[in-house]
């Protein structure tokens, strides 16, 4: 059943410098308890989209409903049943990462006991406990942003949108944060999450949108996105092999000193035959969704140029 | 949320973003009891002794129009610059708690300073019980009108750096050009009315008509040297803020 139903949404900001169409007739609807993941190049549209379902931003047209209230016309009747991670937020500059926690849980509600059962519970899935007393102006950057997903994910609110989420961290505290994600998940949260590190929402998602100058490119599993842009193994060969005679096949590639071609199942078999009837060494595997990403968005960018 | 839980969302704001950082860094409130403090120096040094208490009066009310100011940059800054607003934006939180949460922690940043001016002011021209409590209770409300009023504005910019000038702007006009600082009896009668048309005016007015400075009925022209149409007008004009604030502030971006 869709939590989220987003129809024909549109935004134009009308700015100093003009008009920017940011979003252009998106639709899309997420299931209860799905992570979706929404890609997209910078300026692409995906905060946009999220201030606008997160009840903080107001569309130029088209209907997001939240648990079947509109958030255009009922934000307030949306509001207890969402948390954001916002964009480039950063905590307050006195406050410890567990008075972050405690203080949000307690300001939307929560009981003392509950606040501090949660948030030592977090802080300690999230790997924050040697921090968790010391002010944020004393925090990394990485940690600083991890405070505030603690924070978001403490809520346990039915819907939590997070605007890259992982940004800045290390990768150890981003699997950490995954972790805690997936956990939201089973605890039965929606979750919309924002990335610009496509192994994350290869990790992470079960569904996921590319977007691109406001549109909605392909909305489906990251599996099917290789399938549908026809690019789904990666052939490397030890030379041996002239562009020319690869191009029909797919997308050529250098890399280091070998040939790359990324292409379908079918040529790729085809074209292993070849080589190692050549006597040429080829290596094959599935391309990763990096690849499928770039292939879809940069065609979306070279058609309209 | 109902009402209470409401209110208790004002009072953990309060709590963590005034109380909390201001037990952790108490020099935050040099930043309030500089400018008022200065005034009240300039005056000692140059002024009739006579017009010190005025002054002293003044450092009040300066100090609780200045809250208004401390609330533009603190609300754009939260919003604009950490992201913060957004997270309250998107919980149970309504405006009116964001909004109250953020003026208390305000007012808690003010609490050394009105101390300061309170106890001088007891010492060259002691106040009885009453007059003590009619100030505080004009200043209070001047806190509440001026918290609103930069509340609303804040919501309107885009950019920390339109809104810095603004705010000095607006706060300035307030509290140095009406008589905040000085009686009202300085201005040329014929030219009173023009005082009125400020706000904090009827704050000042009233302040020194409570702590019994230039008590004459006759001080203010015509119907507004009334005390109660004084009250009523600033009550009136705190009420105008407060709505405005919470029916049209942004709370959400256009
Ligand atoms: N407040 C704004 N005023 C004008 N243009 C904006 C504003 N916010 C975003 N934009 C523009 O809208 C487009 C989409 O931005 P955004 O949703 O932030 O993209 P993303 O999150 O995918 O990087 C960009 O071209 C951006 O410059
Ligand atoms: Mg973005």
């Amino acid at each position: 059943m869709p939590v989220l139903e987003a129809e024909h949404v549109a935004k134009t900001y009308f700015g100093r410098r003009g008009e920017v169409r940011a979003l252009d007739d998106v639709s899309l609807s997420i299931d209860k308890g799905r992570l979706f993941a929404f890609l997209g190049r910078n300026g692409a549209g995906k905060t946009t989209f999220i201030k606008i379902a997160a009840t903080l931003l107001l569309p130029t047209a088209g209907v997001v409903r939240l648990f079947g209230e509109d958030v255009v016309r009922s934000p307030r009747a949306v509001r207890p049943h969402i948390a954001v991670v916002p964009q480039e937020g950063r905590p307050f500059f006195h406050l410890t990462p567990r008075e972050h926690v405690e203080e949000y849980l307690r300001t939307r509600g929560a009981s003392r006991e509950s606040a501090v059962a949660r948030s030592d519970e977090i802080l300690h899935a999230m790997g924050l406990g040697p921090f968790a007393d010391e002010p944020a102006f004393r925090l990394s950057g990485g940690v600083q942003q991890r405070t505030l997903v603690a924070m978001i994910l403490a809520t346990r609110a039915p819907f939590l949108f997070l605007d890259e989420p992982t940004l800045g961290m290390d990768p150890f505290a981003r699997r950490q944060v995954w972790e805690v994600i997936r956990a939201a998940t089973r605890g039965g949260s929606t979750v919309l999450l924002t990335t610009h590190y496509l192994d994350e929402a290869e990790q992470l998602s079960e569904e996921l949108a590319v977007i691109e100058g406001g549109k909605l490119l392909y909305r489906g599993a990251a599996e099917q996105l290789k399938a549908k842009v026809g690019r789904e193994v990666r052939l490397q060969f030890a030379g041996g092999f002239e562009d020319a005679e690869l191009a029909p096949y797919g997308r050529v590639l250098h890399e280091r000193d070998r040939t790359t071609l990324l292409t379908t199942r079918r040529a790729a078999a085809e074209l292993t035959d070849r080589a190692l009837g050549r006597g040429i060494a080829v290596s094959v595997g599935p391309v990763t969704l990096e690849e499928a990403f770039l292939e879809l968005v940069g065609r979306g960018i070279e058609e309209d140029e | 949320m109902t009402a209470r839980t409401q209110l208790n969302a004002a009072w953990r704001i309060c709590y963590f973003n005034g109380l909390v950082p201001l037990g952790r860094q108490p020099l935050l409130t040099a930043a309030v009891f500089l400018t008022p403090f200065s005034f009240l120096f300039f005056l000692y040094v140059i002024a009739k002794p006579e017009f010190f208490p005025y002054g002293v009066v003044g450092g009040v009310l300066f100090t609780s129009l200045f809250t208004g100011n401390g609330m533009l940059n603190d609300c754009a800054y939260l919003r604009l610059e950490r992201q913060l607003q957004p997270i309250f934006v998107a919980s149970p939180v309504r405006p009116i708690a964001y909004l109250l949460g953020m003026a208390l922690s305000e007012l808690a940043f003010t609490i050394p300073a009105l101390g300061l001016f309170l106890g001088i002011l007891q010492l060259v021209h002691p106040l009885s019980a009453f007059s003590f409590l009619a100030l505080l209770g004009v200043a209070l409300v001047t806190w509440l009108m001026s918290t609103t009023l930069g509340f609303l504005i804040s919501t309107f910019f885009r950019q920390l750096r339109e809104i810095w000038p603004i705010g000095t702007l607006t706060f300035s006009t307030l509290s140095v050009l009406p008589p905040v600082f000085y009686p009202l009896s300085i201005i040329h009668a014929p030219y009173r009315w023009i005082a009125f048309l400020a706000p904090s005016t009827y704050s000042a007015v009233l302040a020194d008509r409570a702590v019994g400075l230039s008590g004459a009925p006759d001080i203010a022209p015509g119907f507004l040297s009334d005390p109660f149409v004084e009250l009523g007008v600033l009550v009136a004009i705190t009420l105008l803020f407060a709505l405005a604030a919470v029916y049209l502030a942004r709370w959400r971006e256009p």
